[in-house]
């Protein structure tokens, strides 16, 4: 078990596991908002191409499918 | 820093990592790249330790040969740029690199076709290749009560595993009508193994009284800040919805799915000849008997090269790296052929199961008619159906116009989710053909990279600043 | 065959305005493009319109040609956000200066300003600025938006244009000009070759030898981010422009060399180069770091030796005429294209042209 944070809130993780599916276990769907439009928006091909899941680490954006969750991650809405 | 190799595979899935166990066993100097941590594509991707074990036991096969072959691997490496000659420019966790090679072989698979429907934006709606990722891969359900739309048989995949893994299926919408599946029974036919899963995957989804609505499609997505409930209804022949015939159904998230397109934006920016056929899934990378494309020693194999399925995938790898060996000196033309035959012997056979799955898949006309004026098409720059409408009644006729004039496929994802869908709105408007039409210009760098990762630590006073302008 | 008073072979910025320039006055005009209108240098240059990096004796030219940018406006997504020019060290703090003197004595309205000026403007830049100057007018225009605008004022104006018709042959006689394309055959009483990087070899097919150069630019894109930098941003050298626009995107440029050639129609980024353009613009606004790098691309821009443009009548052929190798078209380009275009109606150009007559040379094979 791994243990990140997401906007604050403490989010549990299986070793492995990225952190767009742990936020999505864990009931986070929305992501961020599209900058256009300022819908909701997250995870939805979950292989690095449509860039819906994007949210900042350590103040990089990123695609969450793509990071593993590791302990001690500070992630915010993208 | 530029490392020289006979031979570079992009992509470790099936087909990449096929060639590159071959192309190594042939006295190549192969270098094998690809995004993900470890070999096996989307298809036999290796299972975290929350995942389902043995879900992907032709995976560990496939890892365990390339471990022990001389295959130089560079896992977790996005390519950002190719150059003609080739070289391969990498970004990854320490930092940026290339690597030179003089034969290039593309396996860089296929992402799923996107076609917009009302509310696909909100977030729990995932693709079906994604929901098995979740399943397999991640050990983690979709939601608690799925709805598995589309077209394909990754939807009763997708609804079965579900179901296995103690969720709930609210319903499966299918496009396809049960005819249109008994249709392929003889192609279903050459592969027992694969039409016995099927029926499991379809007993299982009875068992459990899911309805399965065929010849359906989602007419809408509800929710506000996520999936709520969908509206399904029925469609006609041309998959065109008819009216008065919805249901609605209460879920938390929807699998959408419609089938596979190959992902062609590393042959394009290398200037190779494409071709559109709708059986291949679309826009595809024109290769020939050989695995050769139309650029000297570059192949390409995989989905990547036309959706043949997992089975052809790794058939045509090793097509490819006999090509390249043979094109590299390495083998004689003799017996090139001789080691070709039998691959192509094989190939032939599991090629028609592949060809029949994306058949069922071919989008059809009437699905246009089901995106509404506001729904957008665009999901980076939320360009709606209207704007791509207007813009092409105002005289845009190729990918290219309708990007300068709407700014549809111009945003992070480069046009891989709305291209095909603008491109069958210009085309069903002005009755152009699709290579008229054309796709967007392919530009590095393949996939959005962090400026910070890429640029590394530099001193301003080190900066070649050339010479100034004229006065 | 239908017989028009002026074919204008090139449709973009300066094809179009002359075009439009010489319907105005009466003319009935055709132009051809061999893609899409305003897609070529118009469509992907980086937009900057900046009176700044400008050379001085095109100066009067760039100022006119901003106001026809500014009078465009919103359809174009022009912006008038101010522009700051800087240095970062001694050698080049001269250059500014001793440039911007030059700049402003021929109108540029343009101040050399303190280091405290600039980042008081704009807080994110580097603290490392030794020397700036400010032009209130600079802006910029969104190039991609340009071709769709130009198509417009054609259709309105009436003028004839066929895209994704290249000009495959062009004779000229006493009778006029015949332009050959795969959509039909033009024919005309005068000709304009504004091909941009192409210009060189269809004025050759009329026995006229330019010795056009080609640079192929750089231009990225960053993607959209927070709110930054304001203002126009360039170099000492002129070899960076940055902007963000106000959707949230950069756009990084500045002229670092890709390659290709405009023959073989194909041009590319070299890594190392863009990367260095890339460290130049995130040196002068550290934030960018953090933006994502989403695409880079690049275009060709054609000059003569002396890098002044080739703007006037073709030499040795009655009523042709040449517009190409504009430093700094996309902003002169509006005003020297309707230069063109009074020149073509016989009536005298507000502004003086570059006489093409002192490069040409004939070609051996060819003479009309």
């Amino acid at each position: 078990m791994v243990c990140f944070r997401f906007e604050g809130a403490e989010v549990k993780a299986v070793a492995g596991q990225s952190v767009g599916v742990a936020l999505w276990a864990a009931g986070i769907r929305t992501l961020g908002r599209n900058p256009c439009d300022g819908t909701p928006r997250g995870m939805h091909c979950a292989m690095g191409s449509c860039q819906e899941c994007v949210v900042v680490i350590d103040g990089a954006r990123i695609e969450a499918c793509r990071v593993v969750a590791r302990d001690g991650l500070v992630v915010t809405a993208g | 820093m530029t490392a020289d190799h006979d031979l570079i595979v992009l992509g470790a899935g099936p087909a990449g990592a096929s060639a590159a166990i071959d192309a190594d066993a042939l006295g190549l100097k192969t270098l094998l790249i690809d995004e993900q941590d470890a070999a096996g594509g989307q298809v036999w991707q290796a299972p975290t330790p929350a995942g389902r074990p043995g879900s992907a036991s032709e995976g560990e096969t496939l890892r365990r040969r390339l471990a022990a072959s001389g295959v130089r691997t560079a896992f977790s490496q996005r390519v950002w740029h190719i150059e003609p000659g080739f070289v391969v420019s990498t970004a990854g966790p320490a930092g940026t690199a290339s690597s030179r090679a003089q034969a290039l072989i593309l396996a860089t698979g296929a992402i799923e076709r996107h076609v917009p429907v009302p509310g696909w934006t909100l977030p729990g709606v995932i693709g079906l290749a994604a929901a098995t990722n979740f399943l397999k891969a991640q050990g983690v359900l979709p939601g608690r009560r799925v709805v598995v739309a589309g077209v394909g048989p990754l939807l009763f995949q997708v609804a079965a595993q579900v179901l296995e893994a103690g969720g709930a299926v609210a319903a499966v919408i299918d496009l396809n009508s049960r005819t249109e599946w008994l249709a392929q029974a003889r192609s279903l036919a050459t592969r027992p193994e694969l039409l016995w899963k099927g029926f499991s995957w379809l007993a299982r989804i009875r068992t459990a009284g899911v309805p399965v609505l065929s010849r359906h499609a989602l007419r809408r997505i509800d929710g506000s800040e996520g999936v709520e409930s969908v509206v399904a209804g029925t469609v006609d022949a041309d998959w065109a919805p008819l009216p008065h015939q919805e249901r609605s159904f209460q879920c938390d998230a929807v699998c959408l799915g419609f089938g596979l397109t190959p992902l062609t934006d590393a042959s394009r920016l290398l200037g190779a000849r494409h071709v559109y056929d709708p059986s291949l899934g679309g826009w595809t990378v024109e290769s020939d008997a050989d695995q050769k494309t139309s650029v000297v020693r570059l192949y390409a194999c995989g989905d990547g090269a036309g959706i043949l399925g997992a089975a052809a995938a790794p058939l045509r790898g090793r097509i490819a790296a006999l090509a390249a060996a043979r094109d590299l000196s390495r083998l004689t033309q003799a017996d090139f052929a001789e080691r070709v035959r039998p691959l192509r012997r094989d190939l032939a056979r599991t090629a028609r199961f592949g060809l029949a799955m994306a058949g069922l898949t071919m989008p059809r006309s009437g699905l246009l008619q089901a995106i509404t004026s506001e729904t957008v098409v665009c999901r980076c720059e939320a360009v709606t159906r209207a704007a791509l409408d207007r813009a092409i009644a105002d005289g845009a006729v190729t990918i290219n116009d309708l990007k300068a004039a709407t700014r549809c496929g111009m945003g992070p994802c480069g046009g891989r989710s709305c291209e095909d869908a603008a491109a069958a709105l210009i085309a069903a408007r002005t009755g152009h053909s699709r290579e008229r039409i054309g796709t967007g210009t392919a530009r590095p760098p393949l996939r959005p990279l962090p400026l910070d990762s890429l640029l590394g630590d530099f001193d301003y006073e080190q900066l070649p600043i050339p010479a100034p302008a004229p006065l | 065959m239908s017989e028009f008073d002026l074919i204008v072979v090139g449709g973009g910025i300066m094809g179009c305005s002359a075009a439009l320039r010489a319907s105005e006055g009466g003319m009935r005009v055709a132009l051809v493009e061999r893609a899409a209108i305003g897609s070529g240098a118009s469509g992907v240059n980086a937009g900057t319109l900046s009176l700044q990096i400008k050379r001085v004796a095109l100066m009067p030219y760039a100022i006119r040609g901003h106001r026809w940018w500014q009078k465009a406006g919103d359809k174009v997504g022009f912006r008038r956000t101010g522009g700051l020019t800087l240095a970062f060290n001694e050698r080049e703090a001269t250059l500014l200066e001793e440039r911007m003197r030059l700049k402003i004595a021929a109108g540029g309205p343009i101040e050399l300003v303190t280091p405290g000026f600039a980042l008081q403007r704009e807080p994110s830049l580097t603290s490392r600025v030794i020397a700036a100057s400010w032009c209130a007018d600079d802006g910029y225009a969104s190039a991609n938006r340009t071709g769709t605008y130009l198509r417009g004022l054609l259709r309105d104006a009436g003028v004839t244009y066929l895209e994704y018709s290249p000009a495959e042959a062009i004779d000229g006689g006493d009778d006029g000009f015949q332009v050959v394309t795969p959509l039909g055959t033009l024919k005309g009483r005068r000709l304009l070759l504004t091909a941009g990087a192409w210009t060189k070899p269809l004025a050759a097919k009329l026995g006229v030898e330019f010795p056009v150069h080609v640079r192929v630019n750089t231009v990225s894109v960053l993607e959209r981010g927070p709110a930054t930098v304001g203002s126009v941003i360039g170099h000492a050298t002129g070899l960076l422009t940055l902007k963000q626009k106000a959707d949230g995107t950069v756009l990084i440029g500045g002229g670092w060399q890709g390659r290709g050639s405009s023959e073989e129609g194909r041009g590319e980024i070299v890594p190392a180069t863009m990367l260095d353009n890339l460290r130049l613009a995130r040196f002068v606004v550290p934030p960018l770091a953090r933006f994502r790098l989403l695409r880079a691309w690049t275009g060709f821009e054609a000059h003569v030796p002396d890098f002044y443009p080739l703007a006037g009548a073709l030499p040795g052929i009655r009523d042709a005429f040449v517009l190409s190798c504009v430093r700094g078209g996309y902003t002169i380009g509006p005003y020297i294209g309707r230069l063109l275009g009074d020149l073509i109606l016989g009536k005298e150009p507000e502004l003086k042209l570059f006489d093409p007559a002192r490069f040409a040379g004939p070609t051996t094979a060819l003479a009309v």
